[in-house]
């Protein structure tokens, strides 16, 4: 058996998901994964699953879907889906990324791509995140093709390397290396919430943005509880500090710095124009039309539901890779989501502020030109970020 | 496309075609394991040609399943998620195409038997019997060459070769595979007909290490895998198909059956299984390997310890004239006669079926024909007609 791969099933379970003896855990996949999803199911077992439910999804029966099936299949969430979706409510859930075709749907019609998403699974999913009653994780599975869209060949063993080095698989004891990166995280975040600052400005190359925060909406960081108290880090690895801001008072444009894997497609130089918190304006070199399409089909998509800020501590910045998979380069760089913002950040009722829709994209807007300040009600603005380095005391 | 790309194509074509026969508008349940994912594509991409609505595709993983049993709790080995009830729900009025072809067949050869029998979803396994039982999925098994698979059959992972052979079993070398399907089934029912004319009484088993007789219920029909829907649509279940079957009378067995090939049964594998019955029941499990699954399944679960089918196939079987060992049951029980454990299959009665046909969440078929192995029909007047000898079919039609 493969040490390393148990050794990273084993954290994931432990540390990211948490899993609670007792708890059923909900395993989902490409179906070219499954070497770790094995590993995962033995992992949660060990640690006490009453029992592991895995959910294999493939990226060519979508395009089949897509390509030829009906009109009404793209957006049709079958019942049995919706009963294994909804019966993560209370229970764990490991889901493993990392796309070993990322650009399979590429010669599709980005119009149906965009539009192919299974509202009413991602309703419940919403749902899940808003009562946070899901302890969670995101994970990446290296594979073949993942690992040429890295290296332009496909050498896994160099992938899991770059993917040990950013889990703290190399720290003699990975556990305490994770507590001590989450506190790190965490007080990063204390120090946002302190300053509470009320607009974000962000200026860089083709970038000149400013969005506005909500005083409620929380800043935080690495983990956190669900509503019945159990950890959890839902992303593995985790690098940055986020908050959901005022969907409504988002002004200027931003421009991407990473491209973007999306269902199948990749978004290359995705340039967004706001006006009054909504995205007037995309253009793309590659794939403006899949966004295009998200914003026309799903309710405030277009506007946004989170900012995170990362410098250059990340290990995922470290490993000077370009991953060309989201929950890896988010981690290395700053970044903006467009669609639902958290519930979970605030105490109480959310309010208007608070984006709502069936969809969260993030996309990177980091980098070395990128300044990012903190605009205080009073007008004060505090450099938050410089040269990828963090600014606050 | 390769020309391999074309035959894969053409193959999953006939499979939703011909087989599970998939009409439009209808929602297609598409099943296999990991390790089937090119077929499982395929049957996706013929299944949206054919008109589905929705295809469902879904995987299986044994090693999930391996460590479930291994580090599970007990509750775990019959628990049917909610969600899996409801997948199961979505057969009815729709299609279903499932692949096999086990990759790794004795994956669970080190864990404990009575664990690895008693490992059953009982409550998807009602519900899949009771949509079957209702003639409400147009459904068909087909095999999904693998790696693994290969090695099994031929000693080495030469998955061309399996290909080869799955494609010659499947009449895919044929000039119109469709019209030699028809007639390949045209011939077996006719063969079914002449033998249910004839409304035999008992069947009599000989051959080494088998002295045994079965009791036939007379409302029983003799059939192919050839069968129809309530809403009437024709499928064929199973492809290859090359047997003739029957839902006996479940409490009429005596004597001892001996299986003559391998079965491989999730996860273990079944060798020289000899199974003795009184009174309809099996009371004695004997095998050389696997006796603990089947002892598991007959303890646990109910009326598995009872007959459900007897199948007669002869020598022109395409898959017997291959000359291998497929160790996958789809393909094995198409080369040679053979027999199942646990339920009966609606499809013998026109009507109602009869209540000598067992009930039960199981269904095991196992291999018992071979060169040597005589089957006899004894008519209810005492009269015995020989029905196969030598692996030839023996009467007339």
């Amino acid at each position: 058996m493969d040490e390393r791969l148990e050794r990273y099933a084993e954290l994931v379970v432990r540390v990211g998901a948490n899993v609670r003896p007792g708890q059923e855990v909900f395993l989902i996949s490409a179906v070219e994964h499954h070497e770790l999803t094995r590993a995962l199911a033995r992992q949660a077992y060990r640690a006490g699953a009453s029992y592991v439910h895995v959910r294999y999804s493939d990226g060519h029966t979508r395009r089949a879907m897509i390509e030829l099936g009906p009109d009404e299949a793209l957006t049709y969430s079958p019942e049995w889906l919706k009963t294994f979706t909804a019966s993560m409510s209370g229970n764990a859930m490991i889901a493993t990324t990392g796309d070993p075709e990322p650009e399979l749907l590429a010669d599709l019609d980005g119009e149906r791509v965009g539009r192919a998403v299974p509202q009413e699974i991602v309703q419940i999913r919403v749902q899940q995140l808003t009562e946070n009653n899901v302890n969670w994780c995101g994970v990446g599975a290296p594979n073949e093709g993942w690992a040429t869209q890295v290296f332009g060949e496909p050498d896994v063993e160099r992938l899991w390397e770059k993917v040990a080095f950013c889990m703290r698989l190399d720290e003699p004891d990975p556990v305490e290396a994770w507590k001590e990166h989450l506190e790190r995280l965490a007080e990063r975040a204390a120090q946002l919430n302190d300053l509470h600052p009320d607009v974000l400005r962000y200026r860089g190359p083709g970038t000149d943005l400013t969005v506005g925060l909500l005083p409620a909406a929380r800043w935080m960081a690495g983990g956190g509880d669900t509503s019945t108290g159990i950890y959890y880090v839902a992303n593995m690895p985790t690098e940055e500090v986020f908050t959901s801001p005022d969907a409504r008072r988002t002004e200027g444009t931003i421009r991407s710095s990473l491209p973007l894997v999306l269902l199948g497609q990749v978004v290359r130089g995705l340039e967004l124009t706001f006006e009054q918190g909504r995205a007037v304006r995309v253009e793309a070199e590659t794939g403006a039309d899949l966004v295009r399409s998200h914003f026309a089909t799903i309710e405030n998509a277009d506007r946004l539901g989170e900012v995170a800020l990362v410098t250059k501590e990340s290990r995922v910045g470290q490993s000077a890779t370009l991953f060309h998979d989201t929950l890896f380069d988010e981690n290395a760089t700053c970044h903006i989501a467009y669609g639902a913002g958290f519930p979970f950040l605030f105490d109480s009722d959310p309010g208007e502020g608070l984006n709502v829709a069936n969809m969260h994209v993030d996309f990177m807007v980091g980098g070395p030109e990128l300044e990012v300040d903190a605009v205080l009600a009073d007008g004060t603005q505090v450099p938050l970020i410089r040269g990828e380095e963090w600014q606050l005391a | 496309m390769s020309d391999n790309g074309e035959r894969l194509e053409r193959y999953a074509e006939l499979a939703v075609r011909v087989g599970a026969n998939v009409q439009p508008g209808q929602e297609v349940l598409v099943r296999g394991l990991v390790e089937h994912a090119e077929l499982v594509r395929a049957l996706t991409r013929q299944a949206y040609r054919a008109g589905a609505s929705y295809v469902n595709a879904t995987y299986e993983d044994q090693h999930v399943r391996r460590a479930m049993i291994e580090l599970g709790p007990d509750e775990a080995l019959t628990y049917t998620p909610e969600w899996l009830k409801t997948y199961m729900e979505t057969m009815a009025d729709n299609a279903l195409l499932g692949t096999s072809g086990n990759p790794e067949p004795e994956l669970l050869a080190d864990l404990d038997g009575e664990r690895v029998g008693r490992a059953n979803p009982i409550e998807a396994a009602e519900i899949y019997r009771r949509i079957h039982g209702e003639h409400r999925v147009n459904w068909c098994g087909v095999g999904a060459p693998t790696e693994g698979w290969a090695r099994q059959v031929l000693g080495e992972p030469d998955v061309e070769q399996l290909w080869e052979l799955v494609a010659f079993c499947f009449r895919l070398d044929e000039q119109e595979p469709v019209e030699a399907w028809r007639e390949h089934l045209d011939r077996l029912d006719a063969r079914a007909a002449a033998l249910t004319e004839r409304q035999p009484d008992v069947l009599r088993y000989r051959g080494p290490g088998t002295d045994f007789t079965v009791g036939l219920l007379p409302s029983a029909r003799w059939g192919s895998a050839r069968f129809r829907t309530a809403g009437g649509i024709d499928y064929v279940a199973n492809m290859p198909t090359e047997e003739i079957f029957i839902t006996p009378d479940s409490r009429r067995a005596e004597g001892t059956l001996r299986s003559s090939l391998p079965l491989s049964l999730g996860g273990q594998m079944i060798r020289d299984l000899q199974l003795t019955f009184e009174d309809g029941r099996i009371v004695q499990v004997e095998a050389e390997s696997g006796a603990d699954v089947v002892r598991s399944h007959l303890a646990t679960i109910e009326n598995a310890d009872r007959l459900g089918e007897l199948a007669l196939v002869t020598n022109e079987s395409r898959v017997g004239q291959t000359g291998k060992l497929f160790y996958n049951t789809l393909f094995d029980e198409n080369a040679t006669c053979h027999i199942a454990y646990g339920f009966g299959l609606p499809y013998s009665f026109d009507g109602e079926p009869d209540e000598g046909m067992n009930v039960s969440n199981i269904h095991v078929d196992f291999m018992v024909g071979g060169p040597e192995l005589e089957v006899d029909a004894v008519m209810a007047d005492g009269t015995e007609v020989p029905l196969i000898r030598n692996e030839e079919w023996q009467l007339a039609a």
